[in-house]
């Protein structure tokens, strides 16, 4: 009797255990509730004219708390199964990439790339966490539509430097020293997947996202696109649906920890929320700003926070047309939008505000 | 007054001339853009984000239209010209999406 006594109690520990912390696995689950989404509904998905590309035009919102979800909403044709264009968002979930490599003691943050990638010659003082900052110190012109005769970007992946992304981004001349200047750049992240690359085997090279971080947190939908190299399009290429790219998301607001294994050493994630000074001094007003290829909700000296409704520890991916995967520690909430922004309606302020609008009327 | 005009007409077809020397490979590689930008988002649009052509249309539409983009639903290849180039691109295989062919 004693012993069944034992058992029941060890058996309502394990339920206890187990209810306080939700994993998506096999699937998410959704949270029961009752609450009102009318005004993120209003907000992110307006009646839109049919012809057109005006305004805020969201094509997922998923928003998840202690991993349960709490909302869920597509616009067609874009689906739950959808592996969406996560575009810039890329860039975050490779460093997350670069994290599980860094665990496996595959490099040192200070290491100079070159000794990854060799093309890099001409550049031998630009370290990993150089490229992690964005402040390789390479000439470059980030911009998509607006001034496509001299962007960097848009040569880089559409004429001159397709074949190569890496390579292209190698034989830029240098700007500044390495590490001194943040300067948003989708080159220093493609040689970031270019000296990933070059940290593995030949033959493990190729599946390697798969392997080491898709598959452990059960994403199915991934697909990354590659160069003429071969080489992952680290900086804009990636395709996951919104429950997918929720689940990197998981993965960070758990510091790395994904169930009882710990995918990514202690210590990553907090690089990757760190402020990288010279970003911090630079940034625009409203502008996040840069950590460890992550945006964060810091303020530069002296200001506002640039997403002011948001708490200070909220972090992002950020991707062009409005992609966007925001973790926010401290309310253990994650959200993803997808969107196909055009124009500069959307506000990541307006929209985080909404969300956490609705979860103060629920605590209340 | 007259020479002063010529002055500054020299001047200008001058400066033109050293801004187009001096972006002389960005001019070149420019009516590239649009083609391979069609192509490529294109068929990442059909083929990886699986929306049907009407939406993947529209979805790459740009300012300047094309003179035709057609699609190989078969072999998942999307070929676009504009701008008096033409650019392809077509599915590499499964999880690998994409790409512009050389």
């Amino acid at each position: 009797m004693r012993r069944l006594w034992q058992g029941v109690g060890l058996m309502l520990l394990c339920a206890c255990a187990a209810a306080q912390e939700v994993w998506p696995v096999p699937d998410w689950q959704r949270a029961d509730n009752a609450l009102n989404w009318q005004a993120l509904d209003d907000y992110a998905f307006p009646t839109l004219a049919a012809s057109g590309r005006a305004g805020v035009r969201s094509d997922a919102l998923l928003v998840i708390r202690d991993g349960r979800i709490l909302y869920e909403r597509y616009r067609a044709p874009t689906r739950a199964t959808t592996p969406h264009l996560t575009w810039s968002v890329s860039k975050s979930v490779l460093a997350t990439l670069l994290g599980v490599a860094y665990g496996q003691q595959r490099f040192q943050l200070a290491d100079p790339a070159l000794r990854y990638y060799p093309a890099l010659h001409q550049h031998p003082d630009v370290r990993l966490i150089d490229l992690l900052h964005w402040a390789s110190g390479l000439d470059w012109q980030e911009d998509y539509e607006y001034a496509p005769l001299n962007s960097s970007v848009v040569a880089m992946l559409y004429t001159r430097g397709r074949q190569d992304m890496a390579g292209y981004t190698a034989a830029r001349p240098a700007a500044v020293a390495p590490g001194t200047r943040f300067l948003y750049s989708s080159g220093d992240s493609n040689l970031l997947a270019a000296a990933l690359r070059g940290m593995l085997a030949d033959q493990d090279a190729g599946d390697y996202a798969r392997r080491a971080l898709f598959d452990p947190l059960g994403i199915r939908s991934a697909v990354w696109e590659r160069d003429g190299a071969g080489t992952l399009v680290g900086s804009s290429y990636l395709y996951l649906s919104a429950r997918d790219l929720a689940r990197i998301g998981l993965l960070l607001l758990r510091d790395g920890r994904w169930q009882d294994q710990q995918l990514l050493p202690k210590g990553w994630v907090s690089f990757n929320r760190t402020p990288f000074a010279p970003a911090q001094a630079a940034a625009a007003p409203g502008e996040p700003i840069a950590g460890g290829h992550w945006w964060l909700n810091q303020p530069a000296a002296g200001r506002a926070r640039p997403w002011p409704d948001a708490p200070a520890d909220t972090y992002a991916a950020l991707g062009h047309w409005g992609q966007a995967l925001y973790v926010v520690p401290s309310e253990r909430l994650l959200i993803v939008r997808y969107g196909d922004d055009r124009d500069t309606s959307y506000s990541h302020n307006a929209l985080l505000a909404r969300v956490l609008a609705v979860l103060a009327e629920e605590a209340r | 007054m007259k020479r002063w005009l010529r002055f500054a007409a020299l001047l200008l077809v001058g400066g033109a001339g050293l801004w187009v020397w001096s972006a002389r490979q960005a001019l070149h590689d420019f009516p590239d853009i649009l083609p391979a930008y069609s192509a490529k988002e294109y068929c990442s649009c059909r083929f990886v984000m699986g929306f049907d052509a009407a939406y993947c249309r529209r979805y790459v539409e740009q300012y300047l239209p094309l003179a035709s983009l057609e699609e190989d639903t078969a072999r998942q290849s999307v070929s676009a010209q504009g701008l008096g180039r033409r650019q392809q691109a077509a599915v590499q295989g499964a999880g690998e999406g994409c790409r512009l062919l050389p």
